[in-house]
């Protein structure tokens, strides 16, 4: 019993990460249609930087946060890049990502080498239902619970969130009202910067980052996003804590190796079921 | 006279003939040859993807899943069954193309990201499935591979597999050329540009895709297998996501959707790396330099390239040399 509150604890913990790194995806994609590939570059970005700044040049707190803000910039960056051209097809903006995850990749290696890095967290743990915890693990539920809530009533009380889906659901008409949608663009990837950095920052101290993280962190991210259609933060959040949960479960009972290949078969079984429901909604 | 004698000449068929002389000629004065080996390997997968994602308007993140399968039968065929050379690399692309077909059947009702993120999940399970199996090669991989030989002539050096990958790099491109131009090449293009209208126009979109998809396929496993034979080792190592996005950067590069893009992409971005990575292995320089030049030129070709030549290297040159021939036309008629 122990066991199975242990699994279903740091399942919650690592699925909420996958779920942060999630709704930067669904940020992107609801207003561009564009799949972010950099998305878990940015949190590597953000995690490093966390580090670099919290060595004794800003407290605790302030250097997350500064490293958070970072984030947005690189996000807005690469979104510069990949939509700033007019008429770019969204399959070709991916591609367009894909290459600003890589040149995130090379300054990454440039400026921390390629050894993985922990910035500090919370240290310590806490016993929950007789299961011990560590506290940063705690952080990070806390946080992305905070973080949706946020991005909830940004999107539905905000006038600027407003702005963004209404360029999502129709962007001839958002623009007929006088909302710039290529602007709204930018505005959701500085946003999906914000979300990857704020991803890998709490990710960082208990699960030490390097470019190499690249990849498992953009596909836990899309796979979460999977679960949402790419374009609900709600259902992103819920497919985070699925994979979360199933893959610690696979790690507890079967085999450790085997977590990834559980959230990327479940992510193909998603797809692959919906992907109905995905042409429909291309065509509208 | 002159004149007349050179502009009667296509300009395209120059270019082939240069190609093909300078492959001809490059085994026999090159030192080391397996940086031209690598690029010829390449130029036959990223044939096959320009083919996909050009043609038929299908991303593939994760080709070199179907490279380690073409990889793996030669490795399995030979060291375990004890099969001819011969006979595996014939099989190579045949289970590989098998393999896409298989597994295209769910995987090709997703489109666009899905199909990008799928094909990339796909190389990762068949990462995993070759550390999983010791049957198939387990963590440490599958080395002992014998050379390639037919009846009792065995290749004893690098040169006569570069001889037989550019033979089958010529047999790859001419198979392609005949497909793109053939009716179910144009029923292919035609799904590319909107499935439904192509699909009420009577062309088997799902079959069409698949096809390609298997036929692309068939390309990486080919390749896959001639480098089991050339390195000859296989493990899940050898197959990194980052080789498959390099395909997909030499594809971009050298034009989606033509019959030479894939080869020129192919030339050019080895070519390059090749350079870069003589320049950053200089002893004096930091020894990360070289990871850092690698994703650097990798991240700056593809959106370079995406941005500012849309279409790719050869489609640009071959509408500057129509216009070319256009404006010396007119220049001819005044």
């Amino acid at each position: 019993m122990t066991e199975l509150v242990a699994y279903l604890i740091s399942g919650i913990a690592l699925g909420s990460s996958f779920a942060l790194i999630g709704s930067g995806f669904v940020v992107v994609h609801r207003v561009t249609r564009v799949v972010n590939f950099a998305q878990g570059s940015v949190a590597i970005v953000g995690g490093m930087t966390s580090a670099t700044l919290l060595d004794g040049l800003l407290p605790h707190g302030l250097g997350e946060i500064a490293a958070v803000l970072l984030c947005g910039v690189v996000g807005l960056v690469i979104g510069l890049l990949a939509i700033g051209r007019r008429g770019t097809p969204p399959l070709i903006s991916l591609i367009v990502t894909l290459g600003a995850s890589m040149l995130v990749s090379a300054a990454i290696i440039w400026l921390w080498g390629q050894d993985p890095v922990a910035p500090p967290g919370l240290g310590g743990s806490v016993t929950i239902l007789g299961a011990e915890v560590e506290r940063q693990r705690l952080l990070v539920v806390v946080a992305t619970g905070v973080a949706f809530a946020a991005l909830a009533l940004f999107f539905s009380r905000s006038y600027l969130g407003k702005g963004l889906t209404a360029s999502a659901s129709n962007p001839f008409a958002a623009r007929m009202v006088g909302i710039d949608v290529r602007k709204m663009g930018l505005l959701a990837f500085g946003l999906a910067g914000i979300l990857g950095g704020l991803a890998g920052v709490l990710i960082a101290p208990s699960n030490p980052l390097s470019f190499y993280s690249d990849l498992p962190l953009v596909l836990s991210g899309f796979a979460a996003a999977v679960f949402g259609g790419l374009t609900s933060p709600l259902r992103t959040l819920f497919g985070g804590l699925c994979l979360g949960v199933a893959g610690q479960l696979t790690a507890g009972y079967l085999n450790g190796s085997y977590q990834t290949e559980m959230a990327l078969l479940l992510m193909l079984v998603i797809m692959i079921i919906r992907s109905r429901a995905f042409v429909q909604e291309e065509v509208k | 006279m002159d004149r007349v004698n050179l502009r009667s000449v296509n300009p395209r068929n120059v270019l082939v003939v240069v190609a093909a002389v300078a492959g001809c000629v490059a085994p026999f004065v090159m030192g080391d040859l397996t940086f031209l080996m690598r690029m010829l390997l390449a130029a036959i997968v990223v044939t096959g993807l320009s083919l996909l994602m050009g043609y038929a308007g299908q991303a593939s993140l994760g080709q070199g899943a179907f490279v380690a399968v073409g990889a793996v039968t030669v490795a399995v065929g030979t060291t375990r069954w004890g099969l001819p050379p011969l006979l595996v690399l014939v099989a190579a692309p045949l289970v590989a193309g098998a393999f896409a077909a298989l597994v295209g059947v769910p995987l090709l009702r997703l489109r666009g990201h899905y199909l990008a993120f799928g094909t990339l999940a796909l190389l990762l399970m068949v990462q995993t499935a070759m550390s999983t199996f010791d049957f198939l090669g387990g963590a440490f991989g599958i080395s002992g591979i014998p050379a390639f030989g037919v009846g009792g002539s065995v290749f004893t050096d690098q040169r006569p597999y570069v001889l037989l990958a550019l033979g089958l790099l010529a047999l790859v491109l001419f198979v392609t050329h005949r497909i793109v131009d053939s009716r179910f090449g144009r029923g292919i293009r035609a799904l590319a540009g909107s499935e439904t209208a192509a699909e009420s126009a009577g062309v088997p979109v799902m079959r069409g895709k698949l096809v390609i998809f298997a036929l692309s396929a068939m390309y990486a496993g080919l390749a896959g297998g001639l480098s089991a034979f050339f390195t000859p080792y296989v493990s899940p190592d050898s197959f990194p996501a980052l080789e498959s996005f390099t395909y997909v950067i030499m594809a971009v590069v050298g034009g989606l959707g033509t019959l030479w893009g894939g080869v020129v992409g192919a030339v050019l971005v080895s070519t390059l790396l090749q350079v870069l990575n003589l320049v950053s292995s200089q002893p004096q320089l930091p020894p990360t330099l070289g990871p850092i030049l690698q994703y650097a030129t990798y991240g700056g070709l593809l959106v370079l390239a995406l941005l500012f030549m849309p279409r790719g290297v050869v489609p640009a040159v071959q509408s500057a040399v129509t216009r070319a021939d256009s404006r010396r036309g007119r220049a001819g008629r005044t």
